[in-house]
């Protein structure tokens, strides 16, 4: 592999860094934010979102993406490529991340909550102010795991023509005619970013344990 | 609001020499909880029937009763985290939990209520990823509005009363039972409340850390807070007590000062539950 590989290489990597860690930011708030409203049951609302959510976590991202950018027009919409795949891969693991932070709010202690009402807060202070602290840790986890899950699904935004890492390989080896190099380095480097969420995770998990929550 | 009162305690209960509480001449005839025709049901068994209890200011009631009697969901009640079926409660001349329209109390508007209790549980239910100092200061400074400077100092101040200072910065998983529960005591009071309520305070604690927790809220008691308490200490209730309340079956059946509550206690019920729990 020459120069241009290696760059070539780091460029498909930074693809799928940004993409899916744009996705990733964008899923775990708006599933937060589903989270909440599904706990306030309003009536067809949770109902809408119940679909989302068995729809999303029904449908392979491969065929969401390629849904969302062939669709798109239809709707009278022009979705550049990377627009599309961001938003597949948002859909798709906000549907994961709003299961993840209802069971964090439904399994917190009951106790905590009353204490924390007893003191005159609202039910909005005691949540910004003692839960989602708490949940935030307890979560973290579950949805690191699933930011795991999302970045080894993320070649499936090539469908749509964008280069990511994997995707870049391909081009590699069009041209060296061996595959066996930058497959390797995709795969090493894959390892890397998902190693520095594990890596976070565990920080997380030994943080819950020390403060016994 | 007020037209029907309780019978006033007979005597003073200021008896034993370790107390040293405000005399009576010294005591508020106002009444910082009042609470009428309070009735409660948990999937049809009535836990509360019909209770009508009023805590002047300054006092000091200690509810006794055997398990499932209704006291903790009576004490419960008080701050609305409990919500009767019928009936009303008052704290310092407002009613709580419901609007004077009649109908259920928005949150903010419950919230500030609540406020004007304090209370300390059972489980202590520390914040874990608060420490100590943190723990006290976080109601007043978003609930109050204080100032960090102005809530740190009032911690400080209620941290070294309950003898908690050189744990400011702790964690509660660090510390014990009985430390968790001063520092509990400390939060409650940091929100300056006008009454303190006690859900069985030292019932999850280790026997020899029971002591420190009752010191504390002898302490208060001494200091003219006024003060509802849930406990199994009989010892500790006949001696910081300005009235004892007992419950059967959601029934209040004995009203008295400690004096007459332990030694003349007017019901068989009463008399038994005390020989069983002093012997």
């Amino acid at each position: 592999m020459n120069a241009s590989a290696w760059q070539m290489l780091l460029d498909g990597a930074w693809t799928t860094i940004w993409i899916s860690g744009v996705s990733i930011a964008m899923g775990v708030i708006a599933g937060l934010l589903i989270a909440l409203i599904r706990i306030a049951r309003i009536p067809v609302v949770d109902q809408i979102l119940v679909l989302y959510i068995s729809l999303a976590r029904a449908t392979p991202l491969v065929t969401l993406a390629l849904f969302i950018f062939l669709s798109a027009p239809t709707f009278g919409l022009s979705l550049n490529r990377n627009v599309a795949g961001i938003l597949a891969l948002t859909l798709n693991t906000t549907a994961f991340n709003a299961e993840i932070w209802r069971s964090a709010f439904r399994n917190f202690s009951r106790e905590q909550r009353e204490a924390a009402m007893a003191t005159g807060m609202t039910p909005w202070i005691t949540f910004r102010r003692i839960m989602l602290p708490q949940m935030m840790i307890t979560s973290l986890p579950g949805l690191i795991n699933e930011m795991s899950f999302l970045i080894k699904g993320s070649p499936a935004i090539a469908v749509i023509g964008i280069v990511d890492l994997t995707r870049v390989t391909n081009r590699i080896s069009a041209v060296t005619y061996e595959p066996l190099p930058p497959i390797l380095v995709a795969c090493a480097l894959y390892m890397a970013i998902i190693g520095c969420l594990v890596w976070l995770q565990r920080l997380a998990e030994r943080r819950a344990n020390r403060l016994a929550m | 609001m007020f037209e029907k009162s309780t019978p006033e305690p007979a005597g003073s209960g200021q008896t034993t020499p370790e107390q040293s509480a405000p005399d009576d001449t010294a005591r508020s005839d106002r009444i910082a909880v009042s609470i009428r025709h309070l009735s409660k049901s948990f999937d049809g068994v009535e836990v509360l029937r019909d209770v009508d209890l009023e805590v002047r200011e300054g006092d000091v009631v200690t509810i006794l009763g055997s398990s499932g009697s209704g006291k903790s969901t009576l004490l419960r009640c008080i701050n609305w985290l409990e919500r009767p079926d019928s009936g009303s409660i008052h704290i310092g001349g407002q009613r709580i939990g419901v609007n004077d329209a009649g109908r259920p109390m928005p949150v903010r508007e419950l919230a500030k209520v609540r406020a004007r209790t304090g209370m300390v549980f059972q489980s202590f239910n520390l914040w874990p990823h608060l420490n100590v100092l943190h723990n006290v200061t976080e109601a007043p400074i978003h609930v109050l509005g204080k100032s960090k400077a102005e809530a740190e100092a009032l911690a400080r101040d209620l941290l070294e009363k309950v003898g908690m200072s050189p744990k400011a910065d702790a964690y509660p998983s660090t510390l014990s039972g009985g430390q968790k529960q001063r520092v509990a005591i400390a939060r409650a009071l940091a929100m300056q409340p006008e009454v303190m309520l006690f859900d069985e305070p030292t019932s999850a604690l280790d026997p020899e850390l029971v002591g420190e927790v009752l010191a504390v809220i002898k302490d208060l008691s001494a200091e003219g807070y006024t003060m509802v308490i849930v406990t199994h200490e009989m010892a500790f209730a006949r001696a910081v007590s300005d009235q004892v309340v007992f419950l059967e079956k959601g029934l209040i059946i004995e009203q008295a000062d400690p004096e007459t509550f332990f030694t003349n206690a007017s019901t068989e019920r009463v008399r038994q539950f005390l020989e069983r729990n002093e012997g």
